[in-house]
């Protein structure tokens, strides 16, 4: 870059350092609120529903049907109530009162011995999708359990299946949220952060002193993202303590492989926030524009909650120019697989990528003409 | 007095919708955003990575694998000599089938025909999902190898959902991500136009009016509750022409619905503005409220799980009782006992937000 | 240090779109001159330090600056000048220190010169507050002399200053005006813009701009004489004018303005002996004095004279 001068982005840097450490309530919620929110998230986010209302009706009354209902009770997932009739399991349904109903007709227990068919009907709610996913994933293990308890002729795993689960034997969801969320909230902060900091000067008039100045516009970028690196990276750590000695989220790869993952991230994000800033020129609509472009976003596109890999082959494409996408891969394959540097290094060229461009797109649209 | 209260209030308007770019916020944004996620997200657990590690001679194992493949659940990846552990590690893989050594079909028959299924843990549900699909391969599997219909498994759930029959999935995300969308737009509107004009010192000339207190806060949030109201029809409009998410139940349901929780935002945010010394503490401000909010609405997690020291914060949270509130009268035709309860706390939220933001207020301006 | 003059300009044009908001501006400064623009609000005053400090690019015409032109796209320039902005003068979270280390920090002065340069500032300005005070805690005409040094800190030949007293007290503007008096003794060349007719006084030469264009250039003086042939009056009639003697006034020979100024009026002849005639036509009551005409009346005239 021609004339690029490091003092002069140093001195840009070192008046941003004052600015930041002159706010001390915007100082302590960037340090503090991450650590809150993945406290008070890591606790409250639970992917297991358990504990649903389950409306049975069962016009069979034999002990297999009492089996059955016992197998969904003993499950731990449901509560199972009793109905008077069909017509009240759909009231039930309609009021919210039941989250599901199990109505088993008269005949259910012959047709099991009989090697007919014996069917029973399961009704789901579907207005809410995470409940009623999570609820049809139960039924296969239900099943087994049921033709288990029935002691049936045919096993239910008639070639036995033995799966592990890697990583992650006890299924704590907790590991797989805490990153997720982590990677989320600071991104979401670092392109707040930024966002501002160039609007601010255009709209106090003080960007005009500093354009009359032989100050570059980038140096006036790279001095103003550098002290907010800074900032993140503590914010990151204070996370990562609270995760591995709060929640026992583990840390499983290198601390070096994470901290130049962080740093890429830090940089894509706060360099989204410049571009932004540079762009609008006027600090409310640069917060308009960040939380708008960012929030949603980052908190359903990036696979922190809904799985990339389901997305329509577009949307699969689309993510890739979010930076919370490829720092989630990094951070949930480091803390809990243990992946390695070739193992990650779409996600980090990525990042990578994204920085570069959106540098770039800073630089460009960094327009120094002033108002008439 | 009403005369100068309604030309105030009509100023006021004015100003707002002269911006272009409010109306880009309000509009444009918010349809590109439900046809963004609408379209996008699914809690579905699909394009699942299998590597199947098998003796290449072994002609039953191939079967089988094959079967995942078909299934439409997996994509094939090539295990390449490398170890299964390795491959998931890597994140080449999600799940690898290990078939056992010295021909599948044989150990089969010996009893000793058990494959291992090793899943990548890291994230629960999808751990589940593959366990499950894994699960049901296999038993249609035997069912066909032994010559056998599928359907003569000794008993099986018939399964039924309502509501949302074909499981679409914008059916399911949508009416969740129009009330994301409208709290998004009204909160940031607010809390951030009016501290602009605090900033700007615009504010004095706003006491100097011959109003009292509350036209002046009625004069300001007004504007914004309309347009927040517009931007909910607009929303909800999409998500029927668009998605064909279905509107069951009444419409007047509907617009108090929207109309109470459209207070309570633009409430919230005329707090969040009064409370801020300047842009950035509105935007933090902003935002301490809105992620928890989308995050606890129940439309990321089923919030009925939460422990119960935290969930007082669920029933603090007014994207909750709207979304359910949504789900219920656009999917379900709205049920008499859930709008009442649901409406009656969201009423209750907005007298307070609103009581609560006029006491502030008031406070600003002396 | 160069001979010629310290600012030339020649034809100097810039349009925004079809907004031409300064339109064929000639004039020079020589150094050590206090050089000032006069006009109303939109006049194209700012558009034109801005250009000269090289904030903006002209479209047309040329400027010399400090000898150097803009074929660098105002690199050079930028680097000769300091720059009063209108709008902002200092950060005020940051403390006076702070301030002045970063205007240190992006002229890249050496700490040590950075040093001698800010005691040599402070003398003139008379600032003894500590380094440490905070900006905001200042009264608005501190500011400003601490904004002038911040501007001056790398020791510029040429110091523009773009309204530099505005919202300021007028003991504080007298103040900041004895400064730019004795930043020129030290052989600076000052240009600044201003539109409080006090002021302009005080300017070495003055340069009238009015939408955009040069209007009039020249010493208060030579301003007052070319405007003014001759003698001005003022009349007094203790009450509101009587039509009757408004109206003769106005028809009077040799008249070449009349005005009111507040409860008075100005009228002002092309030589004493018609003055003396209309005079003589006035009623008794009214009060006439004659008087020297100031930078107001030129402003009026001309203004009013470029809209005839």
């Amino acid at each position: 870059m021609t004339g690029f001068d490091l003092h002069r982005a140093a001195a840009v840097a070192r008046k941003e350092v004052m600015h930041i450490l002159r706010d001390p309530f915007t100082l302590a919620l960037v340090l503090g609120l991450p650590v809150v929110l993945v406290v008070f998230f890591g606790f409250a986010i639970d992917f297991d529903v358990k504990n649903l209302a389950l409306g049975v009706y069962d016009r069979d009354n034999t002990r297999h049907s009492r089996q059955l209902v016992s197998v969904f009770e003993s499950s731990g997932y449901f509560l199972p109530g009793a109905v008077d009739s069909p017509a009240a399991a759909a009231r039930g349904l309609d009021s919210g009162r039941y989250s599901a109903a199990l109505l088993v007709e008269p005949g259910f227990g012959r047709g099991l011995g009989g090697g007919g068919r014996a069917r029973v009907q399961f009704i789901v709610d579907g207005t809410d999708n995470s409940k009623a996913q999570a609820v049809l994933g139960y039924l296969p293990g239900l099943t087994g359990a049921a033709l288990r308890k029935f002691g049936a002729a045919i096993p239910a795993d008639p070639v036995p299946l033995k799966t592990r689960f890697m990583y992650n034997p006890e299924l704590n969801s907790r590991w797989f949220v805490i990153p997720g969320l982590a990677v989320i909230i600071i991104g979401l902060l670092s392109i707040l952060m930024t966002a501002l900091t160039v609007a601010r000067e255009w709209e106090n008039g003080s960007m005009e002193l500093l354009l009359s100045t032989p100050l570059r516009p980038a140096e006036i970028i790279a001095g103003k993202i550098a002290p907010y690196v800074g900032l993140i990276l503590a914010g990151v750590f204070f996370v990562n303590l609270v995760a591995r000695f709060g929640f026992g989220v583990p840390f499983r790869g290198s601390h070096l492989l994470f901290l130049g993952g962080t740093v890429l991230f830090a940089l894509a994000s706060l360099s989204q926030g410049i571009v932004i800033s540079v762009v609008t020129r006027q600090q409310q609509l640069a917060m308009q524009l960040s939380m708008i472009s960012g929030l949603l976003p980052s908190l359903l596109l990036s696979g922190f909650i809904f799985p990339v890999e389901s997305m329509p082959i577009f949307f699969r494409y689309f993510t890739m120019i979010l930076s919370p996408r490829w720092f989630m891969e990094i951070a949930r394959g480091v803390t809990i697989r243990g992946a390695g540097a070739d193992d990650l290094a779409l996600p980090l060229a990525a990042l990578a990528a994204l920085c570069a461009l959106l540098l770039a797109a800073a630089f460009k649209k960094f327009k120094t003409d002033l108002e008439p | 007095m009403k005369r100068t209260l309604l030309a105030f209030i009509r100023k006021e308007f004015a100003q707002a919708l002269r911006d272009p770019r409010m109306k880009l916020i309000l509009f444009v944004m918010p349809m590109i955003q439900m046809t963004v996620f609408g379209l996008a997200l699914s809690s579905e657990i699909k394009n699942i990575k299998l590597a199947s590690v098998y003796a290449p001679s072994d002609a039953a194992a191939r079967r089988l694998a094959q079967r995942f493949t078909a299934s439409g659940w997996f994509l094939p990846v090539a295990a390449e000599g490398r170890a299964p552990e390795d491959l998931v590690v890597s994140g080449a893989a999600d799940a690898a089938l290990v078939f056992p050594a010295g021909g599948f079909a044989r150990q089969a028959a010996r009893g000793r025909g058990g494959v291992q299924l090793l899943v990548d843990g890291t994230s629960v549900t999808r751990a589940r999902s593959v366990e499950a699909y894994a699960r049901a391969i296999f038993a249609a599997h035997a069912a066909a190898e032994a010559g056998l219909p599928v359907s003569a498994a000794p008993f099986g759930f018939d399964v039924r959902i309502i509501y949302n029959p074909e499981m679409e999935s914008p059916v399911f995300m949508v009416p969740g991500v129009m009330g994301m969308i409208v709290c998004l737009v009204t909160i940031i509107l607010t809390s951030m136009s009016l501290t602009r004009e605090r900033e700007l010192g615009t504010f004095e000339t706003i006491v100097s009016a011959p109003l009292e207190n509350y036209e002046i806060l009625l004069g300001k949030t007004l504007p914004y509750i309309v347009l927040g109201l517009a931007n909910a029809a607009l929303v909800i409009a999409a998500g029927f022409f668009i998605f064909g998410v279905p509107v069951r139940g009444d419409l007047w349901r509907l617009f108090s619905a929207a109309l109470a929780f459209v207070i309570t935002t633009v409430s919230v945010g005329t707090l969040i503005s009064t409370v801020s010394k300047n842009q950035q503490q509105a935007m933090l401000g902003g935002f301490i409220f809105l992620f928890p909010a989308v995050l606890m609405s129940g439309i990321m997690y089923p919030v009925e799980n939460m422990p119960a020291l935290l969930k007082p914060v669920v029933y603090a949270n007014p994207l909750y009782y709207f979304t359910t509130l949504l789900r219920n009268i656009l999917l379900k035709g709205g049920d008499h006992a859930v709008f009442v309860f649901n409406m009656s706390a969201l009423a209750a939220m907005a007298v307070a937000a609103g009581a609560a933001a006029y006491g502030r207020f008031r406070q600003t301006l002396n | 240090m160069n001979a010629g003059p310290a600012l030339e300009v020649r034809g100097l044009s810039i349009k925004f779109g079809d907004f031409t908001a300064v339109d064929d501006v000639s004039f020079s400064v020589k150094r050590g001159e206090i050089f000032g623009f006069l006009g109303a609000n939109g006049a194209g005053k700012t558009t034109t330090i801005r250009m000269l400090c090289g904030l903006l690019l002209p479209t047309s015409g040329s400027a010399t600056v400090g000898g150097l032109d803009f074929s660098d796209g105002g690199k050079g320039i930028k680097g000769k000048v300091g720059y009063m902005s209108q709008k902002f003068t200092l950060y005020n979270d940051l403390t006076v220190g702070e301030n002045l280390d970063f205007a240190a920090g992006l002229r890249k002065l050496s700490p040590a010169y950075a040093l001698r340069r800010r005691r040599e500032l402070f003398d003139l300005i008379a600032f003894d507050s500590p380094l440490s005070t905070m900006v905001s805690s200042l009264p608005g005409g501190v500011k400003q002399e601490l904004s002038l040094a911040a501007a001056m800190l790398h020791d510029p030949e040429i110091v523009f200053l773009d309204e530099p007293t505005a919202g300021v007290s007028p003991a504080s503007r007298a103040r900041f005006w004895a400064l730019i008096r004795k930043v020129t003794e030290l052989g600076k060349t000052v240009i600044v813009t201003t539109h409080y007719m006090d002021e302009a006084e005080q300017c070495g030469r003055i340069a009238l701009m009015r939408t955009g264009k040069l209007i009039a250039l020249g010493s208060p003086a030579e301003l007052k004489g070319a405007a003014f042939p001759g003698p001005m009056v003022e009349l007094d009639f203790n009450g509101p004018a009587p039509a009757a003697a408004l109206g003769g006034l106005g028809k009077a020979a040799g008249l070449l303005e009349l005005s009111p100024h507040g409860m008075r009026w100005h009228a002002a002849f092309r030589d004493r002996p018609a003055m003396e005639a209309a005079l003589a036509a006035l009623p008794p009551g009214a009060s006439r004095a004659v008087i020297e005409p100031s930078l107001e009346d030129v402003f009026i005239r001309l203004v009013e004279g470029a809209e005839r």
